[in-house]
């Protein structure tokens, strides 16, 4: 009952609190708006790549074929906003230039002199090569098989192939690719170029994939989209900041203002304080859920729509955070100390925890780190309950979640001071 | 025959080598006005919080009610018969005046109807107004109403007017006059003479975790207090030999007044009289000593505005 009465006043209290509001509710669902912009596949990113082709056809004053193919061919990647340099400057100046004082990333692609000569005696004496090695290979498996004539006539082809291939320039060409070396984008970059001057390379000398790919979605009853993937964990992450930051500031200011020393002087007991706090965020955080939802859904279409189980996952997620906020608020004396506590511990969880992105992209070290997280836990809990329906990570999780629920709400009723010194 | 509430005995509280509660003995009795009156750091708020059972104590004996408040199951007996505005009361910023007090009182499994309390301190006006937007004086009267909702026959006022204005002052001792007048006991911590010698049945001077003197306004006055002064406004220099020569203890400050202690009533009209018949038309100012004397008397200092000893 008590716990009952705390629950109700400190909601009250913060649901009229716009401060309160802003950080728990509305600044999550900024973030949401904002990564979701970014992550929700809304329009396919592309990246500015000046390109300085100097193969020009003396007699049209034209670039060559073969250059101005490899251009349409960089082009149908859709993945670069080719701005094309005049033959006569120099490239990194200009393309200085044309981004202007507030800069941006330079990346320049040139194509040589004679990239198509160069490009086609490469070729032509790329296939005499495999023409011979063909030719050469077949004659020592059908030589026991031969007539002295028959070997004859093999040899002397074989032999005008080799001089008619030593007669015929190296080839092949260079491209260059100038790329600044803080261009967090310069990565992807250079390997789409290498890509397509791959394919390139393929398609000259006629060769065909042998190793295909098909990409298929795991298999779930819907078809998600990043952002949905995105959504369990910026659930998780905020119901996470929510108890280890707000419900750490929040009593700890309690207790700055005497408000906690007041309620010990009441009957209440310290586990029935604990509770009514941890039920008030818990409640919060439903309710922010579903705020986030809801934003995803209309503004992203979000489909990962949380379930029984999720809602389940959510509350014992948030019964653990905010059961750490308690537990770090009865240890710290001070505000500042709750905040700046609060968020060490909290900001490093986010990022460490695959919330964003996956655990397996960290270093080996990082990732022993993350599995000692409960953020981890939770936000896998999530991800398997509201995309993969996995029911054994689903229950190995919501075990896990409960364990670390129990034991903090535990530690925070020991470490919390009901008595004065 | 009058019940003692509380009860302590050889109290002592240390922090580390600090002795901030040393060897103190009292009771309050039921009914009473009783104030403990002195500076910071005196050991007042440490003496009532381990009679509200929120702070241990090192040795000797604290009972309120009968109840030890070192055993776990007296605490909850002293708890539920005990009202405490604290130092610097705060309550939830956002959550209304109304809603302050039914948290409070939900604390309680017996407690009365809130707006029976709002109405006692008269704070109907306020009824639904947020904290955050109250007077100094308001939030206090706020915070002894959360004090009586629980019905309690002991009240503790922990420094209730401090950093209060003198208007908002007033106001809060009238609240403690009527709480005497209800039939509760009021333990009340204070660094303002003034405020004890107005409101207090029964004064404990503390200073320095002791208790200095213990009684009520009158007997501490009478014992500690020194004579009673005759102030003869410009009087001048003349007036003042005469008067030294006939009663003694005269003295004239810088501004002409000239100054006589008197040990009596008696002793006072005669000086009248004296003057009566020199027919001297003198404006005549009759000084009683204060708590403030006995204060400075038995602890050998006065207190600042801020608490402080000076």
């Amino acid at each position: 009952m008590r716990t009952l009465t705390i629950f109700k006043a400190v909601t009250k209290n913060w649901l009229r609190s716009r401060s309160g509001l802003f950080f728990s509710i509305m600044f999550p669902v900024l973030l949401l708006l904002l990564f979701g912009a970014v992550f929700s596949g809304g329009g396919t990113a592309t990246y500015s790549l000046f390109v300085q082709n100097l193969d020009i056809d003396t007699s049209s004053g034209k670039p060559t074929n073969m250059s101005a193919v490899f251009i349409d061919a960089l082009n149908s990647t859709k993945t670069f906003n080719i701005r094309n340099v005049p033959v006569d400057v120099n490239a990194t100046s200009y393309a200085r230039e044309i981004l202007g004082p507030l800069g941006g990333n330079v990346r320049i692609l040139t194509i040589p002199q004679g990239f198509q000569k160069d490009l086609l005696d490469g070729t032509i004496k790329v296939r005499v090569g495999i023409t011979y090695n063909t030719t050469l290979t077949m004659y020592y498996i059908y030589e026991p098989y031969m007539n002295e004539t028959q070997k004859m006539t093999v040899q002397q082809g074989l032999a005008q192939m080799a001089t008619y291939n030593a007669t015929i320039p190296e080839g092949g060409t260079s491209l260059t690719l100038i790329l600044d070396s803080s261009d967090q984008s310069s990565g992807i970059v250079k390997s789409i170029v290498v890509s397509v001057a791959n394919a390139f390379n393929y398609e000259l000398v006629g060769a065909k994939n042998v190793i295909n790919f098909s990409e298929e979605q795991p298999s779930t009853a819907r078809q998600f989209r990043y952002i949905d993937f995105f959504l369990p964990g910026v659930i998780a992450a905020f119901i996470m900041t929510n108890g280890i930051i707000g419900v750490t500031t929040n009593t700890t200011e309690f207790k700055r203002r005497g408000i906690t020393k007041r309620l010990s002087i009441t009957p209440l007991n310290k586990v029935e304080w604990i509770l009514g706090n941890v039920l008030s965020q818990t409640l919060l955080n439903l309710m922010l859920t579903a705020v986030i939802v809801v934003v995803g859904w209309l503004v992203f279409g979000v489909q990962a729509i949380p379930d029984a189980v999720s809602t389940v996952i959510i509350f014992l997620g948030s019964v653990m955070f905010s059961g750490i906020g308690m537990m770090l608020s009865g240890l710290v004396k001070d505000v500042e100390a709750a905040s700046a506590i609060g968020n060490a511990i909290a900001f490093p969880m986010m990022f460490l925890s695959g919330t964003y992105w996956p655990v397996e992209s960290m270093p080996t070290y990082i990732q022993s780190i993350a599995k000692v997280l409960p953020l981890t836990y939770f936000s896998d809990g999530l991800r398997y309950a509201m995309i993969y329906k996995y029911s054994e990570g689903i229950v190995t999780n919501t075990i896990i979640i409960s364990a670390l629920a129990v034991a903090f709400i535990i530690i925070g009723a020991l470490v919390t001071r009901w008595k004065e010194k | 025959m009058t019940e003692t509430v509380v009860e302590v005995r050889s109290l002592v509280k240390e922090y580390g080598t600090l002795r901030a509660v040393d060897d103190v003995s009292f009771d309050v009795n039921e009914g009473e006005v009783f104030a403990f009156l002195g500076p910071n750091g005196a050991g007042k708020t440490t003496t009532v919080e381990i009679l509200e059972c929120i702070r241990p104590l090192t040795s000797g004996s604290a009972r309120a009610f009968g109840f030890e408040v070192t055993k776990n199951e007296d605490v909850r007996e002293i708890k539920k018969r005990i009202g405490v505005l604290p130092q610097e009361f705060s309550a939830l910023d956002k959550l209304s005046v109304k809603e302050n007090i039914d948290l409070i009182g939900g604390m309680y499994e017996k407690k009365i109807d809130t707006m029976e309390v709002i109405k006692l301190l008269d704070l109907q006006d306020k009824t639904n107004e947020r904290f955050e937007n109250l007077s100094g004086g308001l939030k206090q009267r706020v915070g002894v109403a959360a004090a009586l909702v629980n019905d309690p026959k002991l009240v503790f006022l922990d420094e209730p007017t401090t950093g209060l204005d003198p208007k908002a002052r007033r106001e809060v001792w009238s609240v403690i006059e009527n709480l005497k007048k209800l039939g509760k006991t009021v333990f009340l911590t204070t660094h303002y003479m003034e405020e004890a010698q107005v409101l207090a049945d029964r004064i404990a001077v503390i200073n320095k975790g002791k208790i200095a003197v213990i009684g009520s306004p009158n007997e501490l006055i009478s014992q500690y207090g020194g004579r009673k002064v005759l102030v003869i406004r410009k009087g001048g220099g003349k007036l003042a030999e005469t008067v030294q020569s006939m009663y003694g203890s005269t003295l004239l400050n810088h501004g002409g007044d000239v100054i006589v202690k008197v040990d009596d009533v008696k002793e006072m009209w005669k000086i009248m009289s004296t003057l009566t018949e020199m027919k001297l038309e003198k404006e005549i100012e009759i000084q009683t000593p204060t708590i403030e004397d006995v204060f400075l008397k038995v602890v050998g200092g006065r207190i600042t505005e801020e608490g402080e000893l000076k």
